[in-house]
């Protein structure tokens, strides 16, 4: 494949980038994510409080992360997230939610597990849904349990509660190969789990933390020692869950918020306008003053902005559709940056293109060799802002991490852009059409130079002719 | 042609200016200190936006009723206030938001509410200086592979330096509040500061190939010209953005913009009059050059 072949081939691998990003972000407002300070909502960081009882583990943050997951699905926010962030922190985050002080009451409050005999629960229809639950039942069509209306088992003061259970682990029933919960209690909870379960064979009972039902296994013989075996049709996560909500009678670890935001839906509608509005009239700017400067190679450029936008909507959409990405004020900051660093790669080779002109090379060289210096230059450059964005995407918490990672990927999609539209691009108008109307393409005054100096031998860095 | 601009010669009148700007930030940040943001220190912010014609006497009334003395309020453009307030609690802080809003007459859609406890500032303050420490790091190691010469590393951390002091600096001078937002556009300044540095850098380097019959100062000053427009360009095509940012954008980004707008110019300015100079000015004490200065200096200059 001759070269150009192989910058045609570049132009059309653009055009097929283009079209499917076209694809991905078409309409933005829904295919792009929205974070919350734009859509309006709660969001919480919750910091784990060390002590010298409760380091904070691994292990103790992803269970507290659980319950926090818990919690959150009881509150019924759809599109609601929880993240782990950083070593001792959980991102939640509730789009839309109404009453930001009723969910921050439900997400601080300390967990609470309980063993509910069935036939204790007054409310009928929530027992046929408890009858009806399986183990793979979705957390939002959990049944809930309303205060008063139910009895845990045990008598007041030595109710089964979490504090009870020693260990819960995911096994398998040695006769069938079948996936099981295994749990052990301590030894007050044996003994009421042992007169409860020699009293109730073949009755249900309601695995129930924080309100909402997780599992209502039906007791199957009496279990005097506590070593306890809960079946069903377990798949390896289901069983991982429940596991872990009855290791979680209580919280393994303080949390407190360190970060509470509060966003108006209006307030982050408007923010969104003023962004767009900053970004569109920055772009228009910047456009005029590149086809003003540069004329028709500055149109090139304004043309490489339009191909880097696409890309770089597609990318946001794809990250967004992922459950990856939500566009904040942040990130909205790192794409407006970025606007000016797409521009600046397209500002570099047109410079050098210019200058190998002037240094009496003939168009198509000058694009060929003046691009490839021009992206080397940008790359080296860029990649300080790569490498700073990174640490920061690394290191920080919170917000400001949105903007470390729309500046990452305006810097790597501006590569793409540069290296498969603007120089290839480039090259193939100088090969065909530059030389013919060098006024139109802003080189006259460079080409006029060359022509007034013949014989000048082509020297690179052109010291001369600066 | 354009006009040559003799940054070489020039060096000293750039180098004076630089180190008054530095010694100027530096006594600023000494006397009059650096404002942190509520996420540095644990409280409470509320920003009401639209506030329907409220005045600020009737907002601080609401809270002096409340026996919240210490409550900063602050207007911004459009009739929006800032409210920033001790509280750390944040069930407690949206109550208030929200009776003060009601009491206001203000929708409940066009308020926010942010609240830091009270140990996060640190935990963001040790993760600002590890981002800041680890870039600088970064930045170090890879000018100084990159360019395979330890004197241009230095001479770029100077300039990077010089850029991020002269921002502090004007931060402390308008008493701006620092947030998290303002390291994470100083760690983009470092990027964008190196941007235009590592331009003439590769300039300079590749002249000096071919550096026969001219000093060392002549070569570089001739570099400079020859990277200037698109120097200049590149940083005006960032800065654009930038200053639409700042006008048209909420709060959020104009702590942004605020702090790229002073990085950009300043690192635009470092790159021909501070780190170029520094460079060549070292460079020329080398015997090779000194050679070639005594050559030719006087013909040059």
């Amino acid at each position: 494949m001759d070269l150009r072949q192989r910058n045609i081939l570049s132009l059309v691998l653009i055009g097929i980038l283009v079209i499917g990003s076209w694809a991905l972000f078409w309409p933005p407002k829904t295919r792009i994510t929205q974070g919350l300070d734009l859509q309006g909502g709660l969001s919480v960081i919750l910091t784990a409080q060390p002590t010298a009882s409760t380091p904070i583990t691994n292990e103790a943050m992803g269970r507290a992360t659980t319950i926090v997951q818990n919690r959150v699905d009881k509150l019924g926010a759809s599109e609601a997230s929880v993240q782990r962030q950083g070593n001792d922190s959980i991102l939640i985050q509730l789009p839309g939610v109404k009453n930001a002080q009723e969910a921050l009451k439900v997400l601080g409050s300390t967990g609470q597990l309980e063993f509910v005999d069935v036939a204790s629960i007054t409310d009928s229809a929530t027992v046929a849904a408890i009858q009806n639950m399986r183990t793979d039942t979705a957390a939002k069509d959990r049944p809930q349990l309303k205060a008063g209306t139910y009895q845990p088992i045990g008598a007041p003061g030595a109710a089964l509660t979490g504090g009870v259970i020693k260990t819960a682990e995911v096994g398998t029933d040695e006769t069938n190969g079948q996936i099981v919960v295994n749990v052990t209690f301590d030894t007050n909870g044996t003994k009421t789990w042992a007169e409860y379960t020699a009293q109730n064979i073949g009755k249900q009972v309601a695995i129930v933390l924080d309100g909402v039902v997780q599992s209502a296994p039906v007791v199957q013989s009496a279990i005097p020692d506590g070593r306890t075996q809960i079946s069903g049709s377990f798949s390896a996560d289901t069983a991982k869950y429940l596991s872990t909500v009855l290791q979680t009678g209580a919280l393994p670890v303080s949390l407190k918020p360190s970060d509470t935001r509060v966003v108006g839906p209006t307030l982050g509608q408007d923010s969104l306008r003023a962004a767009l509005l900053a970004a569109l009239a920055g772009l228009i700017v910047v456009s005029i003053y590149l086809l003003f400067f540069y004329r028709a190679l500055g149109g090139l450029a304004v043309f490489a902005l339009g191909i880097f936008a696409s890309l770089y909507l597609g990318a946001l959409a794809l990250l967004s559709s992922l459950n990856v990405f939500a566009m904040s004020l942040p990130g909205l900051a790192g794409v407006v940056l970025t606007i000016g660093i797409a521009s600046d790669t397209s500002i570099l080779i047109i410079e050098r293109f210019r200058e190998e002109v002037r240094m009496g090379k003939t168009y198509r060289s000058a694009a060929t060799s003046g691009s490839r210096h021009a992206i080397g230059t940008s790359v080296d450059a860029d990649l300080v802002t790569f490498v700073s964005a990174l640490v920061l995407y690394v290191v920080a918490i919170g917000p400001v991490r949105g903007f470390a990672l729309t500046l990452i990927l305006g810097i790597v999609l501006d590569l793409i852009t540069a290296l498969l539209f603007t120089r290839p691009s480039l090259i193939l108008l100088a090969e065909s059409v530059v030389g013919k109307a060098p006024r139109f393409w802003g080189v006259a005054k460079e080409s006029a130079q060359v022509t007034a100096k013949p014989g000048k031998p082509s020297q690179k860095g052109g010291v001369a002719n600066a | 042609m354009r006009r040559r601009i003799d940054f070489m010669g020039l060096r000293k009148v750039f180098f004076g200016i630089s180190i008054a700007l530095v010694l100027i930030s530096i006594g600023a940040i000494a006397v009059r200190g650096l404002t942190f943001g509520i996420e540095f220190k644990g409280g409470t912010v509320i920003d009401i936006s639209k506030s329907q014609g409220v005045t600020i006497e009737e907002v601080r009334k609401t809270f002096d009723q409340r026996d919240i003395t210490d409550a900063g309020i602050q207007t911004s453009e459009g009739g929006a206030y800032i409210i920033r307030i001790t509280e750390t609690d944040p069930q407690k802080a949206t109550k208030l938001a929200s009776d003060v809003a009601s009491e206001l007459g203000i929708n409940t859609a066009d308020y926010q509410v942010m609240t830091i406890g009270p140990n996060w500032g640190k935990n963001i303050t040790n993760r600002a200086l590890l981002a800041l420490s680890l870039s600088m790091l970064a930045i170090l190691v890879y000018i100084s592979l990159r360019f395979a010469e330890w004197k241009m590393a230095v001479a770029a951390i100077i300039a990077l330096a010089h850029d991020i002091i002269i921002t502090l600096g004007i931060y402390a001078l308008t008493g701006r509040e620092l947030t998290p937002n303002t390291l994470a556009a100083l760690l983009a300044i470092m990027g964008y500061s190196l941007y235009d540095t590592i331009v003439v850098f590769h300039r300079i380097r590749e002249n000096s190939q071919y550096l026969v019959k001219q000093t060392f100062f002549d070569m570089a000053t001739d570099s400079i010209n020859q990277v200037l427009t698109r120097s200049i360009n590149t940083s005006l095509m960032a800065l654009i953005p930038m200053v639409s940012m700042y006008f048209l954008g909420g709060e959020t980004l104009k702590d942004f913009a605020f702090a790229l707008v002073i990085g950009l110019i300043s690192g635009a300015y470092s790159s021909v009059a501070v780190a170029a100079p520094i460079y060549a000015t070292w460079k020329s004490s080398e015997p090779k050059y000194k050679a070639l200065s005594k050559k030719y200096a006087a013909q040059s200059s």
